[in-house]
Protein backbone atom coordinates (compact mmCIF):
# COMPACT_ATOMS: atom_id res chain seq x y z
CA UNK A 1 0.00 0.00 0.00
CA UNK A 2 1.27 3.49 -1.19
CA UNK A 3 2.57 5.37 2.12
CA UNK A 4 0.60 8.01 1.76
CA UNK A 5 -3.09 8.59 1.12
CA UNK A 6 -4.88 11.99 0.70
CA UNK A 7 -8.26 10.92 0.53
CA UNK A 8 -11.08 12.25 -0.93
CA UNK A 9 -12.32 15.56 1.48
CA UNK A 10 -9.35 15.95 2.96
CA UNK A 11 -7.32 19.53 2.46
CA UNK A 12 -3.36 19.42 3.02
CA UNK A 13 -1.59 22.96 3.00
CA UNK A 14 1.74 23.30 3.13
CA UNK A 15 4.86 21.21 2.19
CA UNK A 16 4.41 18.17 2.20
CA UNK A 17 7.64 15.68 1.84
CA UNK A 18 8.01 11.81 1.79
CA UNK A 19 10.40 8.68 0.87
CA UNK A 20 7.07 7.23 0.28
CA UNK A 21 4.79 6.43 -2.36
CA UNK A 22 1.38 9.28 -2.36
CA UNK A 23 -1.83 9.00 -3.61
CA UNK A 24 -4.00 11.74 -4.05
CA UNK A 25 -7.65 11.91 -4.17
CA UNK A 26 -7.99 14.67 -2.13
CA UNK A 27 -6.71 18.47 -2.02
CA UNK A 28 -3.08 19.39 -1.63
CA UNK A 29 -1.74 22.83 -1.86
CA UNK A 30 2.17 23.72 -1.54
CA UNK A 31 4.67 21.76 -2.22
CA UNK A 32 4.51 18.22 -3.06
CA UNK A 33 8.45 16.17 -2.69
CA UNK A 34 8.41 11.84 -2.44
CA UNK A 35 11.42 10.25 -3.47
CA UNK A 36 8.56 7.32 -4.76
CA UNK A 37 5.56 7.49 -7.01
CA UNK A 38 3.03 10.65 -7.18
CA UNK A 39 -0.41 9.41 -8.07
CA UNK A 40 -3.32 12.10 -8.55
CA UNK A 41 -6.69 10.23 -8.66
CA UNK A 42 -9.52 11.74 -10.64
CA UNK A 43 -10.93 13.71 -8.28
CA UNK A 44 -7.84 14.43 -6.87
CA UNK A 45 -6.93 18.41 -7.16
CA UNK A 46 -3.30 19.72 -6.70
CA UNK A 47 -2.24 23.02 -6.50
CA UNK A 48 1.05 21.99 -5.99
CA UNK A 49 4.80 22.36 -7.56
CA UNK A 50 5.24 18.38 -7.82
CA UNK A 51 8.77 16.63 -7.41
CA UNK A 52 9.23 12.60 -7.51
CA UNK A 53 10.13 9.55 -9.25
CA UNK A 54 7.67 9.54 -11.47
CA UNK A 55 3.96 11.27 -11.63
CA UNK A 56 0.67 9.98 -12.59
CA UNK A 57 -2.16 12.56 -13.29
CA UNK A 58 -5.44 11.82 -13.30
CA UNK A 59 -7.11 14.61 -11.75
CA UNK A 60 -6.24 18.35 -11.84
CA UNK A 61 -2.80 19.78 -11.41
CA UNK A 62 -1.77 23.28 -11.27
CA UNK A 63 1.98 23.59 -10.63
CA UNK A 64 5.02 22.67 -11.82
CA UNK A 65 6.43 19.11 -12.23
CA UNK A 66 9.47 17.26 -12.10
CA UNK A 67 10.09 14.03 -11.94
CA UNK A 68 13.36 11.70 -12.14
CA UNK A 69 11.64 9.03 -14.23
CA UNK A 70 8.41 9.90 -15.49
CA UNK A 71 4.96 11.42 -16.01
CA UNK A 72 1.93 10.56 -17.44
CA UNK A 73 -0.77 12.58 -18.34
CA UNK A 74 -4.11 10.14 -18.25
CA UNK A 75 -7.16 10.83 -20.17
CA UNK A 76 -9.31 12.99 -18.27
CA UNK A 77 -6.33 14.38 -16.28
CA UNK A 78 -5.35 18.05 -16.28
CA UNK A 79 -1.99 19.95 -15.78
CA UNK A 80 -1.44 23.32 -16.18
CA UNK A 81 2.11 23.95 -15.39
CA UNK A 82 5.70 23.12 -16.43
CA UNK A 83 6.93 19.38 -16.77
CA UNK A 84 10.67 18.50 -16.68
CA UNK A 85 11.15 14.72 -16.84
CA UNK A 86 12.87 12.67 -19.26
CA UNK A 87 9.67 10.80 -20.41
CA UNK A 88 6.28 12.32 -20.64
CA UNK A 89 3.33 10.71 -21.73
CA UNK A 90 -0.22 12.57 -22.54
CA UNK A 91 -3.16 10.45 -23.32
CA UNK A 92 -5.89 11.03 -25.50
CA UNK A 93 -8.50 13.44 -23.66
CA UNK A 94 -5.72 14.63 -21.08
CA UNK A 95 -5.71 18.51 -21.00
CA UNK A 96 -2.26 20.02 -20.40
CA UNK A 97 -0.76 23.37 -21.11
CA UNK A 98 2.71 24.31 -20.10
CA UNK A 99 6.37 23.83 -21.05
CA UNK A 100 7.88 20.53 -21.35
CA UNK A 101 12.13 20.02 -20.62
CA UNK A 102 12.92 16.33 -21.24
CA UNK A 103 16.64 17.58 -20.89
CA UNK A 104 18.59 14.75 -18.54
CA UNK B 1 -9.38 -0.10 11.09
CA UNK B 2 -8.92 1.81 7.31
CA UNK B 3 -8.77 5.54 7.25
CA UNK B 4 -9.51 6.92 4.43
CA UNK B 5 -6.53 8.92 4.32
CA UNK B 6 -3.05 8.19 5.73
CA UNK B 7 -0.09 10.74 6.24
CA UNK B 8 2.77 7.69 6.24
CA UNK B 9 5.73 7.04 8.10
CA UNK B 10 7.93 9.40 6.61
CA UNK B 11 6.10 11.79 5.38
CA UNK B 12 6.44 15.34 6.74
CA UNK B 13 4.01 17.68 6.54
CA UNK B 14 4.82 21.52 7.58
CA UNK B 15 1.35 23.06 7.26
CA UNK B 16 -2.55 22.31 8.29
CA UNK B 17 -4.33 19.31 7.37
CA UNK B 18 -8.34 19.61 7.56
CA UNK B 19 -10.91 17.81 5.46
CA UNK B 20 -14.32 15.46 6.56
CA UNK B 21 -11.61 12.41 5.91
CA UNK B 22 -10.87 9.86 8.74
CA UNK B 23 -7.20 10.58 8.94
CA UNK B 24 -4.09 7.75 9.97
CA UNK B 25 -1.17 9.89 10.85
CA UNK B 26 2.03 7.95 11.12
CA UNK B 27 4.39 10.80 10.19
CA UNK B 28 5.22 14.06 11.07
CA UNK B 29 3.06 16.89 10.98
CA UNK B 30 4.04 20.42 12.36
CA UNK B 31 0.71 22.26 12.39
CA UNK B 32 -2.82 21.73 12.76
CA UNK B 33 -5.11 18.86 12.03
CA UNK B 34 -8.88 19.25 11.97
CA UNK B 35 -10.91 16.75 10.52
CA UNK B 36 -14.36 15.69 11.00
CA UNK B 37 -13.90 11.97 10.79
CA UNK B 38 -11.88 9.76 13.01
CA UNK B 39 -8.42 10.44 13.29
CA UNK B 40 -5.45 8.09 14.41
CA UNK B 41 -1.80 8.70 15.59
CA UNK B 42 0.56 5.94 14.88
CA UNK B 43 3.34 5.05 17.40
CA UNK B 44 5.90 7.02 15.70
CA UNK B 45 3.46 10.16 14.27
CA UNK B 46 4.33 13.20 15.79
CA UNK B 47 2.02 16.60 15.65
CA UNK B 48 3.27 20.30 16.68
CA UNK B 49 0.06 21.96 16.35
CA UNK B 50 -3.79 21.23 17.57
CA UNK B 51 -5.24 18.50 17.04
CA UNK B 52 -9.59 17.98 16.52
CA UNK B 53 -11.58 14.99 15.02
CA UNK B 54 -14.40 12.85 16.04
CA UNK B 55 -12.86 9.98 17.48
CA UNK B 56 -9.10 10.53 18.44
CA UNK B 57 -6.45 7.32 19.64
CA UNK B 58 -3.20 9.16 20.23
CA UNK B 59 -1.04 6.41 19.74
CA UNK B 60 2.38 9.23 19.27
CA UNK B 61 3.14 12.41 20.32
CA UNK B 62 1.11 15.34 20.17
CA UNK B 63 2.18 18.82 20.86
CA UNK B 64 -0.53 20.86 21.16
CA UNK B 65 -4.31 20.76 22.52
CA UNK B 66 -6.55 17.89 21.40
CA UNK B 67 -10.39 18.76 21.02
CA UNK B 68 -12.64 15.58 20.15
CA UNK B 69 -16.47 15.73 19.46
CA UNK B 70 -17.02 12.18 20.45
CA UNK B 71 -13.74 10.70 22.08
CA UNK B 72 -10.20 11.44 22.25
CA UNK B 73 -8.07 7.88 23.49
CA UNK B 74 -4.29 8.42 24.48
CA UNK B 75 -2.98 5.15 24.24
CA UNK B 76 0.11 3.80 25.89
CA UNK B 77 2.07 4.85 23.36
CA UNK B 78 1.05 7.93 23.67
CA UNK B 79 2.48 11.29 24.58
CA UNK B 80 0.64 14.57 24.58
CA UNK B 81 1.90 18.07 25.83
CA UNK B 82 -1.75 19.93 25.94
CA UNK B 83 -4.61 20.38 26.75
CA UNK B 84 -7.25 17.41 26.13
CA UNK B 85 -10.71 18.27 25.77
CA UNK B 86 -13.76 15.42 24.43
CA UNK B 87 -17.17 14.35 25.84
CA UNK B 88 -15.29 11.20 26.74
CA UNK B 89 -11.68 10.76 27.36
CA UNK B 90 -9.59 7.61 28.25
CA UNK B 91 -6.19 7.15 29.32
CA UNK B 92 -3.95 4.41 29.14
CA UNK B 93 -1.69 2.93 31.73
CA UNK B 94 1.94 4.04 30.44
CA UNK B 95 -0.06 7.26 29.04
CA UNK B 96 2.11 10.35 29.04
CA UNK B 97 0.18 13.74 29.29
CA UNK B 98 1.25 17.24 30.72
CA UNK B 99 -2.10 19.69 30.33
CA UNK B 100 -5.55 19.81 31.62
CA UNK B 101 -7.87 17.29 30.96
CA UNK B 102 -11.55 18.00 30.37
CA UNK B 103 -14.64 15.96 29.82
CA UNK B 104 -16.90 18.23 28.62
CA UNK B 105 -20.23 18.59 29.75
CA UNK B 106 -19.35 16.69 33.14
CA UNK B 107 -17.88 19.59 34.35
CA UNK B 108 -16.40 19.13 38.13
CA UNK B 109 -19.44 18.32 40.06
CA UNK B 110 -19.48 15.60 42.09
CA UNK B 111 -21.06 12.20 40.46
CA UNK B 112 -23.39 10.68 43.05
CA UNK B 113 -26.95 11.93 43.00
CA UNK B 114 -27.04 14.25 39.83
CA UNK B 115 -25.35 11.54 37.75
CA UNK B 116 -28.51 11.69 35.40
CA UNK B 117 -28.45 15.45 34.95
CA UNK B 118 -24.82 15.34 34.06
CA UNK B 119 -25.53 12.79 31.19
CA UNK B 120 -28.12 14.65 29.91
CA UNK B 121 -26.18 17.75 29.93
CA UNK B 122 -23.20 15.53 28.46
CA UNK B 123 -25.33 14.77 25.37
CA UNK B 124 -26.77 18.34 25.50
CA UNK B 125 -23.78 20.66 25.42
CA UNK B 126 -21.81 18.10 23.63
CA UNK B 127 -21.65 20.28 20.80
CA UNK B 128 -22.84 23.77 22.35
CA UNK B 129 -20.02 24.17 25.27
CA UNK B 130 -21.30 27.63 26.10
CA UNK B 131 -24.81 27.24 27.10
CA UNK B 132 -23.86 24.26 29.99
CA UNK B 133 -22.40 26.00 32.60
CA UNK B 134 -25.50 28.40 33.08
CA UNK B 135 -27.81 25.82 32.09
CA UNK B 136 -26.60 22.28 33.42
CA UNK B 137 -24.24 22.99 36.41
CA UNK B 138 -25.26 26.20 37.82
CA UNK B 139 -28.25 24.38 39.48
CA UNK B 140 -26.06 21.22 40.44
CA UNK B 141 -23.41 23.31 42.32
CA UNK B 142 -26.16 25.75 44.01
CA UNK B 143 -28.24 22.47 45.60
CA UNK B 144 -24.94 20.54 46.18
CA UNK B 145 -23.00 22.26 48.84
CA UNK B 146 -26.15 23.41 50.70
CA UNK B 147 -27.13 20.63 52.93
CA UNK B 148 -23.61 20.26 53.82
CA UNK B 149 -22.47 23.58 55.41
CA UNK B 150 -25.98 23.87 56.87
CA UNK B 151 -25.75 20.31 58.82
CA UNK B 152 -22.00 21.09 59.79
CA UNK B 153 -21.30 24.49 60.56
CA UNK B 154 -23.52 27.92 61.78
CA UNK B 155 -26.33 28.47 60.29
CA UNK B 156 -24.97 32.30 59.92
CA UNK B 157 -21.87 31.07 58.46
CA UNK B 158 -23.95 29.18 55.95
CA UNK B 159 -26.33 31.86 54.94
CA UNK B 160 -22.93 34.41 54.84
CA UNK B 161 -21.15 31.92 52.32
CA UNK B 162 -24.03 31.86 49.88
CA UNK B 163 -25.42 35.20 49.74
CA UNK B 164 -25.47 35.29 46.32
CA UNK B 165 -27.56 32.14 46.14
CA UNK B 166 -29.63 33.32 49.49
CA UNK B 167 -31.85 35.13 47.57
CA UNK B 168 -33.09 32.60 45.05
CA UNK B 169 -32.85 29.83 47.57
CA UNK B 170 -34.63 31.68 50.31
CA UNK B 171 -38.08 32.26 49.30
CA UNK B 172 -39.40 28.69 49.71
CA UNK B 173 -39.42 28.56 53.60
CA UNK B 174 -40.99 31.66 54.11
CA UNK B 175 -43.09 30.71 51.44
CA UNK B 176 -44.10 27.45 52.79
CA UNK B 177 -44.22 28.25 56.66
CA UNK B 178 -47.47 30.29 56.06
CA UNK B 179 -49.64 27.97 54.96
CA UNK B 180 -49.81 25.48 58.13
CA UNK B 181 -50.03 28.58 59.93
CA UNK B 182 -52.82 29.72 57.66
CA UNK B 183 -54.67 26.23 57.34
CA UNK B 184 -54.18 25.90 60.91
CA UNK B 185 -55.77 28.94 61.70
CA UNK B 186 -58.93 27.69 59.74
CA UNK B 187 -59.57 24.67 61.31
CA UNK B 188 -59.30 26.56 64.42
CA UNK B 189 -61.99 28.60 63.06
CA UNK B 190 -64.47 25.79 62.22
CA UNK B 191 -63.90 24.51 65.58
Amino acid sequence: MAGSVVGAGLIIEGEFTSDEAVVVDGTVRGTLTTGEAISIGGDGVVEADLQALSVVVAGQVTGNVTASARVDIQAGGRLIGDVKASRLTIADGASFRGNVDMDV
Amino acid sequence: MAYASVIGSSAVIRGNVRGDSSLEILGRVEGDVGVTGDLSLGRDAVVVGAVSGARIVIGGSVQGDITATEAVLVAETGRVVGDLSAPRIGMSEGAHVRGSVRTEGASSVPASSSRSQQRASESRTSEARTSEPRAAAAPIERSAPRPVLAASSAPSLAAAASKPMAKKTAPPPIIVAPRPGARARKKLARR
